[in-house]
């Protein structure tokens, strides 16, 4: 299937692939699978990358948040909207197969930790088959002309595998505009997807048509190959126009020319499409030339119902231009510019091979001890100064070498900062960290406006809520567990815009709003607002019950262990009292949290205060020890009972 | 004035010579501070409560004054004060953990005994008027604390309320006999015929307000001049 169960972080947002930018966000959207609406895909938000195309399920988003990557697709179709159907983009998903057939699609879907997508699909090579409108493509590629739209044929020595940018191409037969070789290279690999046939494990289980066995062995030239499982060899097949009996492995009527379905192909298909919600959507009837074999069912939509869908286009579009998915397991950079002289003037031992394009073939000069290591590190400089001096060149250089720059420039604040003073050595990893971060970031930019009056804030609000729960529970920063699990919601607000490293940083009035939102999202952290109307934030499972269960168990503690100095006290009895300080040390809280908590477990009745001379202490309470709930004169005596009684007052 | 003094003015309240044993939450610090939280708070008022009722009532203390200052016990029989001193400052300071209940909070103590009736102001026109005996004489160390207390320094502990004080009269004038006689208010004090009784040595105030009580269910009557009262019981 096109569509793939994806990971979703704590707090149920896509977990982001290495290298993946978030690129727009948007809420109240839908899926289509083909016409049909999916169930329980109706209500989500989606997110844009640069890799990907997330959807989250607001209601059961552990269950049905699926995914789709971009390689796969094949082209994708704006839908503007009319009346009450809902903007919708289509994502055209590439022919399958391609991937075993083509040794250059190999290479492109080659990326690693996705390999996910080979998996087998249901029906993937169903549908060519079921649109018999189709015209049987011709055994040699055409390419279809973007300016003429006429279908050219690929030329017979254009080899998919060896072509590069140099490659000649022969212009549109009809305009004379030349083709990109993209173009050109994807009208073959379609071509050649949809002309090979899927292997025995990929068959699809929609038999065709009855056919005789003994016709298993289809020509490469046999476009439309039906599957060789029936065993009848004398059925024939009713032309549903003419009824004549055609053979079996014919695709068109003999007799009238009318296109041959398969006759039991809606038994198999009904369970499918009774699956779908009853109202199909509307279908956007693409009049652009398609290449042959690519629409199918399969194909998926996303309905923008908040709107955003155009940002989202935008978006789309570059994002399959960059096709930043090709990066991974691409090389770092090109450097084909570099002239071969610049890049080995230093290079004693500099030969013609050395000129490779790419930097890691660059031979080392064998040069030992300090004069290797001088000699390094100029090599060095000169290479960051050719990257820099590259990079900010044109923006789309910048762009393209963005990763390389982020990590110089990472390196150069860490020099900086190590020869002011080693001691920040945490805080630059934070730093550090926070670039990773950056790219992360929902900004205002990112996240869709959601057309629905008054809720124009509440999308970024929710995605700015989610990052925070993330930040908060990441493991390798640990920011909450550092600060013993209750971290005052200003100072989240501090470290938060430290870690992103002044930029895009969030307004304390959006960050109480988001803190506000994690109860109602579901998240694993929680906004507490003390009784001193101080806030904080703790994970999910600190309730006031744990804390209080933790403070008990100190406080008893100090039954054992005797004063650091003579109590005048039975301290065996009592204990000691602590002050917020002692708790803040004792369990890592600041200062005002442990306050805080102190008077919330002396609001229980659990402690109670000593004011003294060494100011507010906290002790285990022995005042309200239960016993006087009931409490009575005691000088109720019997006798003075009976002689009031006697007396005739009671 | 001229009568001698007693031989003893506190026959029971110097009996029992075993020191009072305070409750253990005596010596818990934080109980010298007033809580916050409602509930430990209350019961933080009960315990006090309980504490200064039995404190007074092991030492047979009939008023006592918050600020700790000695207070002069009206001599029943002469209107000179002899001062009778008792140390109360240890009830609200504890000096082994040297920790003091203040002013405020003691005086929210003896509110708390007031709504239980347990306890009650000295007021200044008691003095002047129903205690005459006492301080009517003018410049009596006496009628100086409850007058200078502005009303407040000085407060009954009712570790039996009049009305207690009053049924334990009458069911000694039942049990003796002697319902329909007269007996002089410092035969019943000081007499030698209640030295059994639980109400021998009671202050006299004290016992007139219980006499008082009475007198208006009409079981006695109270007759005579400031030092020669009399009481009639029915």
């Amino acid at each position: 299937m096109f569509l793939k169960q994806i990971d979703l972080t704590t707090a149920l947002r896509p977990a982001y692939l290495p290298d993946e930018d978030l690129l727009f966000v948007q809420d109240n959207v839908g899926l289509y699978e083909g016409k049909y609406k999916l169930p329980n895909h109706q209500n989500g938000q989606v997110y844009l990358t640069s890799h990907r195309i997330c959807y989250v399920d607001k209601a059961e988003p552990r269950k049905y948040s699926v995914a789709l990557d971009l390689k796969d697709v094949e082209r994708f179709e704006f839908y503007g909207g009319f009346l009450k159907s809902s903007a919708k983009i289509t994502l055209v998903p590439k022919p399958t197969k391609r991937a075993s057939l083509q040794p250059r699609s190999t290479g492109l879907a080659a990326s690693p930790a996705r390999s996910s997508t080979s998996s087998p699909a249901q029906h993937q090579d169903g549908p060519p088959r079921v649109s018999p409108a189709e015209p049987p493509p011709t055994s040699t590629a055409t390419w279809v002309c973007t300016i003429c739209s006429f279908s050219n044929p690929v030329p017979s020595n254009f080899d998919p595998t060896t072509a590069t940018v140099h490659t000649p191409l022969a212009p549109c037969l009809a305009c004379g505009i030349k083709p990109t070789l993209t173009h050109v290279l994807k009208a073959t690999i379609s071509n050649a997807a949809s002309r090979q046939p899927g292997s025995p494990a990929l068959q699809s289980p929609l038999p065709v048509r009855p056919r005789p066995a003994t016709e298993v062995s289809p020509g490469p030239n046999q476009p439309r190959n039906p599957s060789p499982r029936s065993s009848d060899p004398d059925a024939s097949f009713q032309c549903p126009r003419c009824t004549f009996l055609n053979h079996p492995s014919l695709l068109s009527c003999e007799m009238c020319g009318g296109p041959l379905i398969s006759h039991d192909l809606p038994a198999e298909l009904a369970p499918q499409a009774r699956a779908h919600t009853d109202s199909p959507g509307p279908v956007l009837n693409s009049l652009s030339p398609v290449p042959a074999g690519t629409e199918s069912p399969d194909s998926v939509k996303v309905s923008f119902r908040g709107g955003g869908e155009k940002i989202f286009y935008e978006r789309l579009k570059s994002s399959m231009s960059q096709r930043k998915w090709l990066l991974q397991s691409a090389p770092p950079i090109p450097r084909a510019s570099r002239p071969a002289s610049e890049a080995h003037v230093n290079g004693p031992t500099a030969s013609p091979a050395t000129t490779s394009s790419t930097s890691t073939a660059v031979t080392r000069p064998k040069l030992g001890g300090i004069a290797g290591l001088e000699h390094h590190s100029q090599a060095m400089r000169k290479n960051n100064e050719f990257v820099i001096g590259t990079a900010f060149e044109d923006l789309e250089a910048l762009m393209a070498s963005a990763k390389e720059i982020v990590a110089l420039a990472d390196a150069f604040a860490r020099q900086v900062k190590g020869a002011s003073g080693a001691s920040t050595a945490s805080e630059n990893a934070l730093l550090a960290d926070s670039l990773s971060q950056l790219g992360l970031m929902a900004t205002k930019d990112i996240v869709g406006s959601s057309s629905s009056a008054g809720g124009s804030d509440s999308l970024y609000l929710s995605e700015l809520a989610r990052i925070l729960a993330e930040f908060l529970t990441d493991d390798r920063r640990a920011v909450l567990r550092r600060a013993g699990g209750v971290m005052s919601l200003v100072d989240l607000w501090a470290a938060f815009n430290r870690a992103r490293g002044g930029v895009e940083l969030v307004s304390p009035a959006d960050f109480d709003k988001a803190a506000r939102l994690w109860e109602k999202l579901g998240l694993p952290v929680r906004l507490r607002t003390f009784k001193s109307g101080v806030k904080v934030v703790q994970g999910r499972d600190r309730t006031d019950e744990t804390t209080v269960r933790a403070l008990l168990g100190w406080l008893r503690d100090l039954h054992e262990f005797p004063p650091e100095r003579e109590v005048p006290w039975d301290w065996r009895r009592f204990g000691r009292g602590v002050t917020a300080r002692d708790a803040a040390e004792r369990f890592g809280w600041s200062i005002g949290v442990a306050e805080e908590e102190l008077e919330m477990a002396e609001e229980r009745g659990v402690l109670c205060r000593e004011e003294g001379i060494e100011g507010l202490k906290f002790w285990e309470n022995f005042i309200d020890t239960g016993e006087g709930k009931g409490y009575k004169p005691p000088a109720t005596e019997p006798s003075v009972v009976q002689a009031l009684t006697d007396a005739g007052f009671l | 004035m001229s009568t001698p003094p007693p031989p003893s003015n506190q026959p029971s309240s110097s009996s029992p010579s075993t020191a009072f044993s305070f409750p253990p939450e005596y010596s818990f610090p934080p109980f010298f501070t007033r809580q916050t939280n409602l509930t430990t708070h209350h019961a933080q008022l009960t315990k006090w409560s309980s504490l200064v009722l039995s404190y007074c009532r092991h030492h047979r203390i009939f008023k006592l004054s918050l600020s700790g200052n000695p207070i002069t016990t009206t001599n029943p029989t002469t209107t000179s004060t002899s001062s009778s001193e008792r140390d109360t400052t240890e009830l609200f300071f504890n000096r082994t953990i040297n920790r003091r209940l203040s002013l405020p909070d003691i005086r929210e103590v003896i509110d708390f005994l007031r709504r239980d009736n347990r306890a009650e102001y000295v007021t200044t026109t008691t003095t002047s008027t129903s205690t005459a005996a006492g301080g009517a004489d003018g410049g009596t160390a006496g009628g100086a604390a409850a007058g200078g207390g502005g009303g407040g320094d000085i407060v009954w502990i009712y570790w039996r309320t009049p009305e207690e004080w009053a049924a334990l009269v009458e069911s000694w004038v039942d049990g003796t006999g002697q319902r329909g006689s007269v007996l002089t208010v410092y035969e019943l004090v000081e007499g030698d015929g209640t030295v059994g009784a639980e109400f021998h040595g009671l202050d006299q105030e004290l016992l007139l307000k219980a006499l008082n009580v009475l007198v208006k269910r009409g079981k006695a009557q109270v007759f005579g001049q400031e030092d020669s009262l009399g009481v009639k019981f029915f």
